[in-house]
């Protein structure tokens, strides 16, 4: 037997011994939890080098339980430690700086309607966890994260959609089914990475619902010309002091809607009677839009003809093009419930097309070739009835 | 007017004939010349013109000028239409992948009556397919190509096959985005075709299903050259064949001689032609195939099936594709056009059984083609 043979067993165990040490990096937590070890390291804290130690302090490096738990170890099984405990890190300036992540986040949590629950001893409100995850934190530019836009309506929902846990708060458990129906959540689905999700208009950490006077000061900080519309017109000092929601009142809280201009009546009646001045006021409004369409679609129908008929269309249609931002345009006038500017974008749209329509209406006009098809078809019986009577001679002639 | 009353006129051109048929054989160019369906009796091109002339027109012939005889005139003409506004079309088309849309639009847009000769052109090949068909049709239920006259359908069989390619060759060219789908389609099919397929294939640089530089001008050389002689050969080889054994008899019609018969058949043949023109021009005039957008080989354009006469094959091809392998499908196509080409060398139907047997097999390639191609047009 060589020395090797006889002292492989010992070769061995020192081998495995130095493996470890050179492993110490690594806590030992998941001999026992390996699930929670799983997922800790599919999370973005195993990337960053953060262990489970430094959420649970304990001896990572301990392979004995009891040792291993001593110490200042804590669970953090009792829901209400776990945002201080999350922000011992997430506060600190010096370990965020380098993530460029705010370190106010705690600060403004405790101001959510969740943080003031749960300061109050409301464990079911929700707590860092319930959004982030526990051990597989990931980050929320990752798709799989729950905090990512397109997932985040049914983060919220697993709470916000329980209907028993929502009586007890006295809220409506349909707002995520509605915000799905909504064009916000439909555009969102649809791959739309600007449109708004839950905490665009409700805040993220410090999540709370917009008071009724800041409605227009929520949507307007993505629909800024609209708002400015709607500041300019009369809507927006009658409905304050009236006391209703400003955008909300036609448009929805959750489920947005965004009607289609002949629907505007419809919308208007739920408050002014249909003889009002504001039902003529909507109905001048439809029209002057519906027009500037019809106008462009007629126009664009002309394009694709003149395509067929190989025309050169392309400044036709990038003068459909800009007439239709006239339209949207207009649209976004509405809301000053004003002729005037309105009108003045829609004539700019209507006259656009019907330009393009004359235009194109003299290039492609058919009518020479008509005409000349009918001068044909005469030359072509002429010829036929002169050859049939010289056919009709020649057999005379013949017999 | 009988030429005895014109006796100046007469002599006159009679002896510059004769003063040029002392020096050029004038018979055989007339033969050649006639040899397109305007002249039906042979020539003996030994003899002066006059001479030769006057013997063809003692010899009885059929009317050339009546249904259906007419179907063969208007193929010989529509084929000649689609040389001259080809021709003129090939003045100013270029045959790149990059400038072959553009150039188009340039003959629809800025050259003077440039979009009619386009329609023209396209109409034109789509009645010549459409006459084709008919005619093969028409010459299947008249069995008239029982001998001597096999040859007759089988010039006309493989005219049709070369026109097929034809049309095929020349929706590619424009390069726009629904001839260009319509043209990967069709090669599909012919590839799954065994030996032919893979020829073709070969033949116009092996990719088959992205259409290049080198393809795109395989293409025009085999639209302009190469088919359209092969075209002109199958219809000389099938007029002399007429010129020998004549025209397929029409019962009860009565064959008559004399230069005024021959002048009545042409009257009859020239009133025949006024119309199809008539046709052909409100054709493209009213109906214009439309300027498509370019093609983009990388974004395959939904809906577009192969051109019109090989939906049925796409649609056979398609409905054999769960059953059996591809080859097989294409083996299966090769056979039945071998066959096609050589009916008459099959076709025994000179008994009461072969007759029926013709009759049964003819309804069903008809019911087939039918099907196939309703079939082919739903699944494209």
């Amino acid at each position: 037997m060589t020395l090797v043979h006889r002292f492989f067993g010992l070769i061995v165990v020192v081998a495995f011994l130095a493996a470890s040490v050179a492993a110490a990096d690594v806590e030992a937590c998941g001999l026992c939890h390996p699930e929670q070890r799983v997922e800790h390291e599919a999370g973005i804290h195993a990337a960053e080098g953060v262990a489970c130690t430094d959420c649970h302090r304990g001896d990572g490096q301990s392979r004995d339980t009891d040792r291993a738990h001593r110490g200042q170890f804590r669970a953090l099984d009792d829901r209400g430690m776990v945002p201080q405990s999350c922000s011992e890190c997430h506060s600190n300036l010096e370990l965020m700086r380098p993530y460029n992540l705010p370190v106010d986040q705690y600060a403004v949590y405790t101001t959510s309607q969740h943080g003031r629950r749960v300061a109050a001893g409301d464990l079911r409100a929700a707590v860092c966890t319930d959004c982030h995850g526990v051990h597989q934190i990931r980050d929320t530019e990752d798709p799989r994260s729950p905090t990512h836009p397109r997932n985040l309506a049914s983060t919220c929902g697993e709470c916000h959609s329980d209907a028993d846990l929502m009586s007890d708060f006295d809220l409506s458990p349909e707002i995520v089914a509605e915000y799905s129906r909504g064009v916000h959540g439909l555009a969102l689905e649809g791959g739309n990475q600007a449109a708004p999700d839950c905490t665009s208009c409700h805040g993220t950490h410090g999540s709370a619902p917009p008071g009724l006077s800041d409605v227009d000061k929520v949507c307007g900080a993505c629909h800024q010309r609209t708002r400015r519309a709607f500041i300019e017109g009369r809507h927006h000092e009658a409905m304050r002091a009236a006391g209703v929601p400003e955008c909300a009142s036609c448009h929805d809280q959750h489920e947005v809607i965004s009607f289609e201009p002949e629907a505007v009546g419809v919308v208007c009646a739920e408050c002014h009677s249909e003889e009002s001045e504001a039902a003529q006021l909507s109905e001048k409004l439809y029209t002057l839009i519906e027009k500037a369409e019809e106008s462009l679609d007629r126009a664009a129908e002309l394009v694709a003809e003149g395509e067929r008929r190989a025309l050169e269309v392309e400044d036709y249609k990038s003068r459909i093009e800009e007439g239709r931002t006239y339209v949207t345009e207009a649209l976004t006038l509405v809301h000053t419930v004003a002729v005037e500017p309105v009108a003045d974008v829609t004539n700019r749209a209507q006259a656009l097309g019907e330009e393009v329509r004359h235009e194109l209406y003299a290039k492609m006009d058919t009518t020479p070739a008509r005409v000349g098809l009918a001068l044909f078809w005469f030359y072509v019986v002429l010829t036929a009835i002169v050859l049939v009577n010289l056919k009709k001679q020649s057999a005379g002639g013949s017999s | 007017m009988s030429d005895l009353e014109r006796p100046d006129r007469e002599t006159r051109s009679s002896r510059a004939l004769d003063w040029f048929s002392r020096r050029i054989n004038l018979t055989e160019i007339f033969s050649l010349l006639t040899s397109y369906g305007f002249y039906y009796a042979e020539l003996d091109t030994r003899k002066p013109l006059r001479e030769a002339l006057a013997e063809a027109e003692s010899r009885p012939v059929g009317s050339y000028g009546r249904w259906p005889r007419v179907l063969g005139l208007f193929v010989v003409v529509l084929l000649w239409i689609e040389l001259l506004t080809g021709a003129l079309l090939a003045l100013y088309y270029l045959p790149t992948p990059d400038t072959a849309r553009a150039s188009l639009g340039t003959i629809m847009r800025d050259v003077d009556f440039g979009w009619l000769v386009h329609q023209l052109h396209f109409w034109g090949a789509q009645m010549l397919i459409a006459f084709l068909i008919l005619r093969l049709v028409i010459f299947f239920v008249r069995r008239a190509y029982r001998p001597p006259r096999e040859l007759f359908w089988v010039f006309g069989a493989i005219l049709l096959l070369v026109c097929f390619h034809l049309d095929l060759s020349g929706r590619a060219l424009p390069m726009t985005d629904h001839a260009y789908w319509s043209t990967v389609r069709a090669l599909e099919i012919a590839g799954s075709v065994p030996i032919y397929g893979s020829l073709l294939l070969f033949l116009l640089g092996g990719a088959g299903t992205v259409i290049g530089e080198l393809t795109l001008i395989r293409f025009y050389i085999l639209h302009v050259a190469v088919l359209p002689l092969l075209a002109i050969l199958m219809v000389y080889l099938h007029f002399s064949g007429v010129r020998r054994v004549g025209l397929s008899e029409i019962r009860g019609e009565r064959k008559v001689a004399g230069r005024a018969a021959v002048r009545g058949h042409l009257y009859n043949l020239a009133i025949a032609l006024a119309v199809l023109f008539g046709i052909l021009g409100t054709l493209a005039v009213l109906f214009p195939h439309p300027f498509r957008a370019a093609a983009d080989p990388y974004v395959t354009l939904p809906g577009v099936g192969p051109p019109w006469y090989l939906l049925s094959v796409f649609g056979f091809l398609e409905w054999a594709s769960g059953a059996l392998p591809r080859q097989v499908a294409g083996g299966i196509l090769f056979v039945f056009f071998v066959l096609f080409v050589a009916w008459p060398f099959i076709d025994r139907g000179d008994s009461k059984r072969g007759r029926v047997t013709a009759w049964v097999i003819g309804v069903l390639v008809l019911l087939f083609w039918v099907i196939f191609s309703l079939y082919g047009a739903r699944v494209a």
